[in-house]
């Protein structure tokens, strides 16, 4: 184990229990670098998972205290204990484009709208990979997969005209970063940014899939082959090209710009409860 | 001891209350609408939180959410939201966290009429997820009073069993107007047989072992204990495991810890029992008040009657059911769902009938007539829409 999984992970998930040459370790990675980086002890952080790849393979590998919420409802567990948690510590959790963009969707525009103070990695690897590879919302048009045999035709969250993103800046998101898993530094800023935000952070992070996706999409198992292929349908923003689906770097950030949800709750409560001091609770 | 004239709705807040809860999410509905309504103007006096969530699922785990962070938390609900409860029921049950979650039952399926009375969810309120593997605790008030009491005890359950509880009520116990007692003073309280339980804080950074033990403290997080919990199938230090040998000995834990205890959850009210009755009725909630008054004029005629009320719902308490006579179980469903626990429970030759209406109570008169056809030895059978009866 390196230095870093020895400080924060569990030796019992490491080596992780994902497949051989899954990019989930390079999300891992960067969460538990900027973690370091920021100087945050074990008990500072809760990390928090959902179902499919990104939650089985994610949940108790950090030392601290770890959860794993049902299907698509792990925001919802996470904006109750928002609330109840002190302001100092951190809720982050990784999750997948399905638990997020899908089943999670409704709740996880309900933390955006409150700006409940968490970081939400998504782990996409671009379909339901744990349940043998169909496709998802954010499977790029014309992929193969299990279940779009003739290729992806449905509508998805990253096409032109209807970027997932926009609709949580819409919503009130106060930090927003789209990367690819390759992208090492850049996405270990983009996360030590978004832990630093008081507020809703999303990171949307394309990851590979070798096992099922690439499978099906590519016809190659080859790591190599779907590194390429995801690195060369990914730009940074502002140097799009035709065949970019994936614009990556820092896509919204008011970071800080307004209240944070617990802070409004406390500061509301505390302002009835001085109120109603001296007349009990009647 | 303070008097007031009040709803079920009120007395349930102002048990939760008591009971320290400090955080309540919900989704309006009909008729528990009320409940959420007095939490948001009280909690925050006593500086807990209220919050509307977007959708029942999203309420429910919510409250798992502030339990999980150290808060005892609650819900309130009726039918269509008691289903949207089913997933995070599961994991509270199978994470083994305290909750309270009340039930003021309507009429369905679906729907149905939202502002009567219902008891469409027996069975639901012990299968209130999916999976199975467990044992679930349910209370069941007949007034407001009553629901003030329940309320306390639940979430004393909930603390020690570390488990949801349902207090399952039915629209006239929440919406009703009645004489509320509420104890001010610990010698009150005390008096009242109410009984209180602090949360603790689990030590981590293991799950549970496989025992039957209650009084283990939930998990917390946020309190430096590097605890682990998930849907997944546990270890017993709270890894995610696919082994059938896991998989027994938390459906071990998860079941006897409440089965072994039952002595700890099992209330009930019983009438003339010991009277040699012919007849026994059944009735939980609201019916079994007009229940009550009808048996106790019918014995006060002579009739061998006598009346089983659970006020526990679940565990069943089938050791009510020994005595051979004929049992009549009087139920706001038309289907007669506590007539198939009765029959289990009852001696095998046991002949176990069924009275029950939709959305509104029999009457004293209609019960006389029943009691009177049954000690007669004349079969039940409906008669015109207005109820079903066997």
């Amino acid at each position: 184990m390196d230095a870093l999984a020895t400080k924060y992970l569990r030796s019992r998930k490491i080596p992780s229990t994902a497949c051989s040459g899954c990019g989930l370790g390079q999300c891992h990675k960067a969460v538990v670098q900027a973690i370091d980086e920021l100087g945050y002890k074990v008990e500072d952080v809760i990390w928090a998972t959902g179902i499919g790849c990104a939650g089985r393979q994610t949940y108790a590998t950090w030392k601290g205290d770890s959860f794993a919420g049902t299907h698509g409802r792990v925001y919802a567990i996470a904006r109750g204990l928002r609330v109840v948690l002190p302001p100092e510590k951190k809720i982050v959790m990784t999750v997948g484009d399905g638990d997020a963009f899908s089943i999670g969707f409704n709740h996880l525009l309900h933390c955006v709208r409150t700006n409940a103070d968490m970081t939400v990695m998504v782990c996409d690897n671009l379909g339901y990979q744990s349940t043998g590879g169909q496709y998802g919302w954010t499977t790029p048009a014309g992929v193969v997969t299990d279940s779009s045999p003739y290729g992806m035709f449905d509508p998805n969250w990253v096409q032109s005209g209807q970027d997932v993103l926009d609709i949580l800046k819409a919503a009130g998101a106060t930090f927003l970063a789209r990367h690819v898993s390759m992208d090492g530094r850049a996405m270990v800023e983009s996360v030590k940014k978004a832990f630093q935000n008081r507020g809703f952070s999303l990171i949307h992070v394309i990851f590979p899939c070798t096992t099922n996706f690439a499978n099906a999409a590519l016809g190659s198992r080859n790591p190599v082959d779907l590194f390429r292929w995801i690195k060369e349908r990914a730009a940074p923003l502002g140097e799009e090209k035709p065949n970019t689906i994936w614009r990556t770097g820092i896509y919204h950030d008011a970071s800080n710009s307004r209240p944070e949800f617990s802070q409004l709750v406390w500061g509301k409560v505390a302002e009835i409860r001085g109120r109603y001091a001296h007349e009990g609770t009647h | 001891m303070r008097r007031v004239l009040e709803t079920g709705n009120f007395a349930v807040t102002e048990a939760a209350i008591m009971a320290g809860c400090r955080a309540f999410f919900a989704y309006p509905i009909t008729p528990a609408t009320e409940i959420a309504e007095s939490m948001s103007k009280f909690l925050p006096r006593v500086g807990g939180v209220y919050l509307q969530a977007e959708d029942e699922t999203a309420a429910m785990h919510m409250v798992i959410g502030a339990s999980l962070g150290g808060y005892k938390a609650m819900t309130a609900t009726s039918g269509p939201g008691y289903i949207l409860y089913a997933d995070p029921y599961g994991w509270a049950i199978g994470c083994e966290i305290p909750l309270v979650v009340l039930n003021a039952q309507r009429v369905g399926p679906v729907s149905g009429i939202t502002g009567a009375p219902g008891q469409g969810e027996f069975y639901m309120s012990r299968y209130p997820t999916q999976g199975g593997n467990f044992e679930t605790i349910v209370l069941a008030p007949n007034s407001a009073q009553e629901a003030f009491q329940l309320t306390v005890e639940a979430f004393y359950l909930s603390e020690r069993f570390r488990t949801p509880v349902t207090v399952l009520a039915d629209q006239l116990v929440t919406d009703g107007w009645e004489d509320i007692s509420v104890p001010e003073t610990e010698e009150e309280k005390a008096a009242m047989g109410l009984r209180f339980m602090e949360r603790k804080v689990h030590p981590g950074p293991n799950f549970y072992p496989p025992t039957d033990e209650i009084d283990l403290p939930p998990v917390v997080v946020g309190r430096g204990r590097n605890v682990l919990c998930s849907d997944w199938t546990p270890t017993e230090e709270g890894f995610d495991i696919e082994t059938v040998e896991a998989q027994h000995k938390h459906a071990y834990r998860l079941v006897y810890k409440i089965r072994n205890h039952k002595d700890l959850i099992t209330r009930h009210e019983t009438l003339f029992l010991d009277e040699d009755p012919e007849v026994i009725v059944v009735a939980y909630g609201t019916p079994s008040r007009v229940v009550k008054t009808a048996v106790k004029k019918a014995r006060a005629q002579g009739q061998k009657v006598g009346m089983i009320r659970p006020i526990s719902l679940w565990p069943f308490p089938d050791e009510l059911f020994k005595r051979k006579a004929a049992y009549l179980s009087v139920e706001l469903n038309y289907d007669g769902q506590m007539v198939r626990e009765i029959e289990r429970a009852a001696p095998r030759d046991s002949a176990v009938h069924f009275y029950g209406k939709c959305g509104e109570l029999p009457t004293v008169a209609e019960l006389q007539r029943v009691f009177d056809r049954l000690l007669n030895g004349q079969p039940l059978a409906r008669d015109g829409w207005e109820m079903e009866a066997w």
